[in-house]
């Protein structure tokens, strides 16, 4: 099983079938398997606060949702995530394609690539990076386990290392 | 028009359907209006109350009412063509229209210089879209949209007199609340 089949198995073993994004090249690894997947749903969103909203309806309606975006994406899904997800306690999984690491080829990238994860702290939520596939069933699995739990966001960053990222 | 008699009207009206509210007046107003579960009042998250109820209608088969402000849905125009384009039958937006930013001071907004939020639905390919401007055409439009395959998109025009006290909303009580007529309550430790 390679990283993408290893997310997709992650988001079905939790039941979290409604899959909203904004498209990006690495990312698509995971969203044209979720998209050939009858037990998903993908819904692209036209901006990344968007599928944040659009995620977040679905699970107040009973279907767990999650967001795949970029690193560049995240910085405009920041005030959805601070005054909706947080106060709401809604446990939203985000998969971002974290850019501006090792291997980046564009100089636009690296502020907010760089800014995600000092981001994500101060808005008190739990992230994690993925640069390898080792162990990554287990730590997607408690990954999961742990966003439900705490019902808030959470952020598995997938990085250059991990998928190969964007050739200049 | 008044957006509370809107309001009003539609919380008697909209049956066991999922509402879902702007920030500030357009929550504070559907409180007002009687405590229901299934209203999912917003306080932040400005421009995403549509976004939120096109979810909600991808997530269950029973009716959602987002009711929007124009200053918000001009803030994410971009969700006017998700609903365009993933067309939920089960899905109807009220646009609360009173040509300003009513809650910064009434500054002029775009639909009071010409933005015509129906034809921006019209061009993202939602058929049945309505502007109305009295109780009487918004209950039969909001009437006809519970009844009908959607999506729909009504535009309300109102006027602007005055606000309701700030409801004592509490989001994580609210969407609690909200999540279990959808599903079994959590219970403890699980």
């Amino acid at each position: 099983m390679n990283w993408a089949e290893t997310i997709v198995k992650a988001l079905k073993d939790w039941d979290t079938s409604l899959i909203t994004y904004v498209p990006d090249i690495s990312i698509h690894q995971v969203t044209s398997l979720i998209d050939e997947d009858p037990f998903f749903r993908l819904v692209p969103a036209t901006r990344e606060e968007e599928a944040i909203g659009i995620a977040v309806g679905s699970y107040a309606a009973g279907r767990n949702a999650a967001v795949f975006m970029q690193s560049s994406g995240f910085g405009n899904s920041v005030n959805a995530l601070a005054s909706l997800c947080i106060p709401a306690r809604t446990p939203i999984p985000m998969f971002i394609n974290l850019r501006g690491g090792p291997g980046e080829f564009n100089i636009a990238q690296v502020p907010m690539g760089q800014a995600v994860r000092p981001i994500m702290d101060q808005l008190g939520l739990v992230h994690f990076t993925l640069n390898d596939d080792t162990n990554m069933d287990k730590i997607l699995d408690g990954a999961m386990k742990l966003c439900y739990a705490n019902r808030q966001p959470m952020a598995v960053c997938l990085t250059q290392l991990l998928h190969g990222g964007k050739l200049a | 028009m008044r957006r509370f008699d809107g309001t009003q009207l539609i919380s008697r009206i909209a049956g066991n359907a999922a509402i879902v509210s702007n920030l500030g007046p357009s929550s504070d107003e559907l409180w007002h209006s009687g405590l229901r579960d299934r209203n999912f009042y917003t306080y932040g998250n400005m421009g995403l109350c549509s976004s939120i109820a096109l979810g909600m209608a991808m997530a269950t088969d029973e009716q959602v009412i987002s009711l929007d402000g124009d200053g918000s849905m001009l803030m994410n125009l971009g969700t006017i063509a998700s609903i365009g384009r993933e067309k939920p039958k089960n899905l109807t937006v009220v646009v609360w229209d009173n040509e300003k930013w009513g809650q910064t001071g009434g500054q002029t907004s775009h639909t009071g210089m010409g933005t015509d939020l129906e034809q921006v639905a019209k061009s993202c390919g939602i058929t049945r879209t309505k502007t109305v401007t009295d109780l009487e055409d918004l209950e039969a439009a909001v009437s006809e949209a519970m009844k009908t395959d959607g999506p729909n998109f009504i535009v309300a025009k109102i006027e602007e007199s005055g606000y309701m006290p700030v409801a004592p909303v509490e989001p994580e009580f609210t969407l609690y609340r909200f999540r279990n007529t959808f599903v079994e309550p959590r219970q403890p430790g699980s």
